[in-house]
């Protein structure tokens, strides 16, 4: 186990990966039409990848295990790694968020509200920052949306709350 | 004929929402090149939605707009602060930052400016002259070309990326299989879908390639606190007025420099997957290795700017060879401009120049019309440039967030692609992180459906799988790829391996025997001088060999 490095644990998930995608694959419909089965080339992909997976696996364990880099402090908690990843959490969950009020909120509102609390939890909550922040959020995204809206005409999503259109 | 379709496309090109748009294009792409953290696939990326509700020349035209800037922005970076703002102009900053240091920044600036126009401007003739050409040699191109072609463009892309080909290769196989994802093409069969009928679509490429590259290098700008809260650059507040004249003076007696990384940089973009980034670092080397005074590089000489800014600006020109005569994309940039043409309904194949002779040829207008915008709008976003390094970084990378969000919803007005850019943006992030180079993954997304397409069409013509290897174009592909797949290795080991000493005549006398079966003149006598050289580089190879 000493000998497990990180590479080594990306190879057994791409194997494995490999392996859910292999017996997705006996669900794809074999039709009576068609000399290539729909089915064929997405194996042949499968196996190169787990091929590929195999050679790297090698590799990784050959390797020995991993080396802290010097530049970064190590990470020894759970905390520890919240804390190093904590913008890029954060983007990802409140960009989740995002798409998950785009009914409610739609594409206007929402957008503001993302880029505001964004920038926000990436720069601070400072009273100069809220104010700066917002009308960031409002101009950018506003000028964004009237473009797409009133320049382009795409219909991006109204929501429940606010509806220009109504 | 050529003159006709030129006419035509004068027409489509001259009008004055295209040449605003294209302005607006080349300003946000010299922007973009400017700033470090974001890369030109990035700005080409992020412009595609708008292109949508546009027709085909015009919204293509404003992509090559976008392009020609990103090329040409990331001197101003390298010469006014020493941090190069794309890596295509990592060369640039061994002369360019030097020379600004000793008091003339407005020189090296406009060497460098010069320069890229110069490029720019080769490569759009060779672009011209050669893609129709290279275009009549694909029509020659069966199924099973077509389907090495690929194979062949996915292992050098791997092979290119980064030092671990391993990771280079499970990328490249990664996006193929992305695009398996949904109804398959030829029969319109369910596959991976794991019974989610949105899955039945298949993943949109667009929304892919935007969460893929844009989302996760907006997430890898922002991922240190302290860095994300700081001023994109520190040192940018002096005034340059670029010294024009002076620089014309300088590149007229250094004119074979700017000639030899022009072609540098043309063939250099024909080979799918090596960029700008390998282009400028091989200009200079070049440069240097062809000067009198060699010594004199990297303490601010003027052929080390000009080598670098006129081969980084002519990668394109060559990208868009391969990518308009083949309909293969050279690399991360015109991949997406391939995405942008299947947007409307073009499929980019060895036929589109013919077929299509009027897009075409505003694509090879536009290339030229953009390299003169760019020679004029650089001096105006120096100014601006210099007032947006004051920004920090994470203003900018939430409000391109939220501009990703409306301008992914927009290609399809589906919601399901903005999960899509969420997804692909944590994927594209994590594998980042894990070193995998994300540029294989993306044209295995973009050719997934042409290697898959093709080898259905083979298989219809016959199961036999021999045609793979005895179709000489096909062979010829499949031995360049295996070469290529080698290639890392042989590069590591250069000098400490004996093998290694016989891969150049190794590969030299493989690739002959494809084109003595190709038939005709030309190639036998091009087959024959291969052979030649391979003779010869095996010769040294021995009295190396002897001497050691």
């Amino acid at each position: 186990m000493g000998r497990i490095n990180r590479d080594a644990i990306v190879a057994i998930v791409l194997l494995l990966f490999s392996g859910v995608f292999f017996w997705a694959s006996f669900d794809i419909r074999q039709p009576d039409y068609g000399t290539l089965s729909p089915a064929a080339w997405p194996r042949v992909i499968i196996a190169v990848l787990a091929l590929l997976s195999l050679v790297y696996l090698a590799q990784s364990i050959r390797r020995g295990p991993d080396k802290a880099p010097a530049e970064e402090p190590p990470v020894r908690s759970v905390g520890d790694w919240f804390r190093k990843w904590r913008n890029v959490l954060w983007c990802f969950v409140l960009f989740f968020f995002y798409l998950a009020s785009l009914p409610v909120l739609g594409m206007l509102l929402g957008g503001i509200a993302f880029v505001f609390l964004l920038l926000n939890v990436l720069g601070g909550w400072s009273a100069r920052n809220l104010a700066l922040h917002a009308a960031v959020a409002v101009i950018s995204i506003g000028a964004m949306w009237s473009l797409f809206t009133f320049g382009l005409g795409v219909i991006l999503p109204t929501g429940i709350i606010f509806n220009p259109f109504r | 004929m050529i003159i006709e379709n030129v006419m035509l496309a004068f027409g489509e090109i001259l009008t004055l929402k295209t040449l605003l748009l294209m302005m607006t294009g080349v300003a946000a792409g010299l922007l973009a090149g400017a700033i470090p953290g974001f890369t030109i696939a990035m700005a080409v990326v992020l412009t595609l939605p708008f292109t949508f509700n546009m027709p085909p020349s015009q919204g293509l035209a404003t992509m090559v707009s976008v392009l020609v800037g990103g090329l040409s922005g990331g001197l101003m970076a390298g010469i006014l602060t020493g941090i190069p703002g794309t890596p295509s102009s990592v060369a640039t900053t061994f002369d360019g930052f030097p020379m600004a240091r000793k008091g003339r920044p407005g020189l090296a600036l406009g060497l460098g400016v010069w320069s890229s126009f110069f490029g720019g401007i080769i490569s759009a003739i060779l672009l011209m002259t050669f893609a129709p050409q290279l275009a009549r040699i694909g029509l020659e191109f069966n199924p099973w070309d077509y389907f090495m072609l690929v194979m062949f463009a996915l292992t050098i892309t791997a092979s290119l990326a980064g030092a671990n080909m391993i990771k280079g290769l499970i990328a490249g196989a990664l996006g193929l299989l992305v695009r398996t994802i949904g109804e398959d093409e030829a029969i319109g069969m369910a596959r991976f879908n794991f019974g989610n009928d949105a899955l039945l679509q298949g993943f949109n490429f667009i929304a892919v390639l935007i969460g893929l590259f844009a989302f996760s290098q907006l997430l890898s700008d922002v991922r240190d606190p302290k860095l994300a809260r700081k001023s994109l650059m520190e040192r940018t507040s002096m005034q340059v007025r670029i010294e024009h004249l002076q620089a014309l003076r300088e590149i007229a007696k250094r004119w074979t420099n700017v000639i030899r990384s022009a072609f540098i940089g043309t063939f250099t973009g024909i080979l799918p997957g090596a960029g700008g980034s390998v282009a400028n670092i091989l200009a200079y080397d070049q440069a240097k290795k062809a000067s009198k005074n060699p010594e004199e590089f990297g303490t601010g000489t003027p052929d080390g700017i000009i080598a670098p800014e006129s081969s980084n600006n002519a990668v394109e020109g060559g990208a868009l060879i391969t990518m308009m005569a083949l309909g293969i994309p050279g690399d991360v940039t015109t991949a997406v401009m391939l995405g942008a043409l299947l947007i409307h309904d073009v499929v980019p194949s060895p036929s589109f120049i013919s077929d299509e002779p009027v897009l075409a040829y505003s694509i090879f207008l536009a290339f030229f019309l953009a390299t003169f915008m760019m020679l004029f709008l650089q001096s105006f976003m120096l100014r601006v440039f210099i007032l947006v390094t004051r920004v920090r970084m994470y203003v900018l990378a939430g409000v391109i967030l939220g501009f990703c969000g409306i301008g992914v919803f927009a290609i399809n007005n589906v919601e399901f692609d903005l999960w899509t850019l969420l997804w692909f943006g944590i994927i594209g992030f994590v594998m980042r992180q894990l070193g995998f180079p994300l540029a294989p993954m993306i044209l295995g997304v973009v050719l997934g459906n042409i290697a898959e397409l093709n080898l259905s069409r083979a298989m219809a013509i016959t199961t036999d799988l021999s045609p793979f290897v005895t179709r000489p174009w096909s062979l010829f592909f499949l031995i360049i790829a295996v070469f290529s797949a080698f290639f890392p290795y042989y590069q590591e080991q250069r000098g400490k391996k004996t093998w290694t000493r016989y891969y150049p005549a190794a590969l030299a006398a493989c690739a002959a025997p494809p084109l003595f079966m190709m038939g005709g003149l030309v190639r036998p006598v091009l087959a024959a001088a291969l052979l030649s050289l391979a003779a010869y580089l095996l010769y040294q190879a021995l009295q190396k060999r002897s001497a050691a």
